[in-house]
C-alpha cells in the first residue's frame, strides 16, 4: 500500500493500516495533524499562509492553504470517517513554521501560521500535545497511521520524531 | 595547502562543465539589453530548430490547454513570453547542471532545477513590488541561473553538511556561505561567478550570481535587479523549494526596502502566485 503524499495546501484523511501520511519541505508552512484514537483515523493539512482573507478564490479552490479554511476541511473530511466534526478527543501534532535566520516582519510568515493554526485549535477546544515548530529549517514529515508517531527529516540535521 | 589544491580543482571543473549553445548565450546576451524586443527572441529561436521544437511542445502541453494548436514560432514565443524562452533554452543547454544530485548539501536529482524555477518566478512576481521600473524577464533569467554554482560546487562538499549546519547553530559560522568558504575555499556565489565569466554571461547577471546573498555589494545599475533575486530565492527556501542542507541558513539584506515596496501581505500574494504558477512551469519544462 502507497504512502499518501500531500502538497502544499493539500488535506486528507486515512484509516488505511500500514501506511504513512507524509508532506516535503514544509519551509514556513505548517504540517497540522490530527488522530482519532476512537475511529484510528489519521488526518493532516500542510497549510502555507495563516489568513485567506488574502485571496478568497484561493480557498474555495484549495481550503488547505489557508489555516483558517484548511483545519475545519480537515475536521469535515475527518467527520466522513466517523470521527467527531469539532475535533473533541483527537491527538493533536504540529509540525514547520520555520523562520529565515532574521527578525523580518514581512518574511515571518512561519511564526504567523503557528500563531493562526494555534488560535483555531484553541478556540476549537484542541490541544496540541507534541509540536516541533519554528527555527529556521524545513522540515519533510510523515505520520503513521498504525502508531501516530511523527517522522520529521532534514538535510544536515537527520531524522527525529514527535 | 590542501584548500589551495581543492580551489585548482575546482576551477578546472569550471572549465570543463557543459557550455551553453551558441543560440542560449545569444539569447541570453539580448535579452539583458533594456531596448530589446520579442521580435528579437523570435529571430533567434527560429534559428534553433531544437529550442523551436521544444517551444512548440510547451505551448501545445496540457499546462497552457491552449484552444487551437499552436504551430509557428512567432506564435508561440508571443504566447508564452521571454521568461518561457528563456528557460527552455537554458533548460535544453545545461540540464545536466541544474539536474544534478546535489550530494554536497544532502539535496536530490532536480532539486536544484525545481529551486532556480522557484527563484525565478519568484523574482519575477517580486519585481512587481519595485518601486522604479525593473525588467522581471531579466529578474527571471537571474533567478534560473543564480544557483548554478552549487552543480559544481557540491562535488567539493563531500560529507560536510552536518558539520556545516551545527557551526552555524552554534554561532560559529556566520551562514551557509561561510561554511562552504570554511570546507572548499570557495563559495557557490563564487564558483557560480567564475562559471559565468567562463560562459561569457552578461554583465548584469555576473552580478546576479556573484552577489545574489549580498546584493548591497552589487553595482548600482543593477542592484535592484541583485535584490529581486535574493527575495526570489528566499521566498523559495520558505516554500519549501530549497536545495538541500542549506535550505534557509543565509541572512536576509534588508537593504531591499529602499527598492521594493514589500508588505507581509504583498509578499503573501507573491506566495499564492508564484505557487501556482510553479506548478504549470515545471509540467511545461518537464525537465525534472
Amino acid at each position: 500500500m502507497s504512502d499518501l503524499i500531500l502538497g502544499v495546501g493539500d488535506f486528507a484523511a486515512t484509516r488505511t493500516a500500514g501506511i504513512q501520511v507524509k508532506t516535503f519541505a514544509l519551509g514556513s508552512c505548517v504540517a497540522v495533524m490530527l488522530l482519532d484514537p476512537a475511529t484510528r483515523t489519521v488526518g493532516m493539512v500542510h497549510v502555507a499562509l495563516p489568513d485567506s482573507a488574502i485571496n478568497a478564490q484561493k480557498s474555495r479552490e484549495k481550503p488547505g492553504y489557508f489555516a483558517d479554511t484548511g483545519i475545519p476541511a480537515l475536521l469535515n473530511i475527518m467527520a466522513g470517517y466517523g470521527c467527531t466534526g469539532n475535533g473533541r478527543g483527537m491527538i493533536v501534532k504540529l509540525a514547520g513554521g520555520a523562520s529565515i535566520m532574521d527578525d523580518n516582519e514581512t518574511f515571518n510568515i512561519g511564526k504567523r501560521n503557528q500563531a493562526a493554526i494555534k488560535n483555531i485549535l484553541r478556540a476549537q477546544g484542541l490541544e496540541v500535545v507534541a509540536e516541533d515548530l519554528g527555527e529556521n529549517y524545513s522540515r519533510t514529515v510523515s505520520i503513521s497511521v498504525d502508531t501516530g508517531q511523527v517522522t520529521i527529516f532534514c538535510p544536515g540535521r537527520g531524522q527525529w520524531h514527535i | 595547502m590542501a584548500q589551495s589544491k581543492g580551489k585548482e580543482d575546482i576551477l578546472r571543473a569550471i572549465r570543463e562543465a557543459p557550455l551553453l549553445s551558441p543560440n542560449t548565450s545569444l539569447l541570453l546576451q539580448k535579452t539583458s539589453e533594456p531596448d530589446h524586443d520579442l521580435q528579437d527572441v523570435i529571430r533567434i529561436v527560429k534559428f534553433d530548430s531544437v529550442l523551436t521544437a521544444r517551444l512548440l511542445r510547451i505551448v501545445n502541453s496540457a499546462a497552457f490547454s491552449t484552444v487551437h494548436p499552436i504551430t509557428s514560432v512567432d506564435r508561440a514565443v508571443a504566447y508564452l513570453g521571454e521568461k518561457m524562452v528563456v528557460g527552455a533554452a537554458l533548460a535544453d543547454s545545461v540540464s545536466r547542471l541544474f539536474l544534478k544530485p546535489l550530494s554536497g548539501y544532502e539535496g536530490g536529482r532536480g532539486e536544484l532545477w525545481r529551486h532556480d524555477l522557484f527563484t525565478a518566478l519568484a523574482a519575477r512576481e517580486i519585481v512587481r513590488t519595485s518601486r522604479s521600473a525593473l525588467s522581471a524577464d531579466l529578474a527571471f533569467t537571474g533567478g534560473l541561473l543564480h544557483d548554478i554554482g552549487k552543480a559544481i560546487l557540491s562535488d567539493f562538499l563531500h560529507d560536510t553538511s552536518r558539520v556545516a549546519v551545527a557551526g552555524i547553530e552554534n554561532g560559529e559560522l556566520v551562514d551557509y556561505l561561510a561554511a562552504e568558504q570554511e570546507s572548499a575555499g570557495l563559495t557557490h556565489a563564487e564558483v557560480g561567478h567564475e562559471l559565468a565569466k567562463h560562459w561569457k554571461l552578461p554583465a548584469s547577471l555576473q552580478e546576479v550570481i556573484l552577489h545574489h546573498h549580498h546584493p548591497g555589494q552589487a553595482g548600482e545599475s543593477v542592484r535592484a535587479l541583485v535584490y529581486a533575486v535574493h527575495l526570489g530565492d528566499i521566498v523559495a527556501m520558505m516554500a519549501g523549494c530549497g536545495t538541500g542542507s542549506d535550505t534557509m541558513q543565509y541572512h536576509l539584506d534588508v537593504g531591499y526596502e529602499r527598492y521594493f515596496d514589500l508588505t507581509p501581505d504583498a509578499l503573501a500574494l507573491v506566495l499564492v502566485a508564484v505557487q501556482e504558477e510553479f506548478v504549470k512551469a515545471e509540467e511545461a519544462f518537464a525537465l525534472a
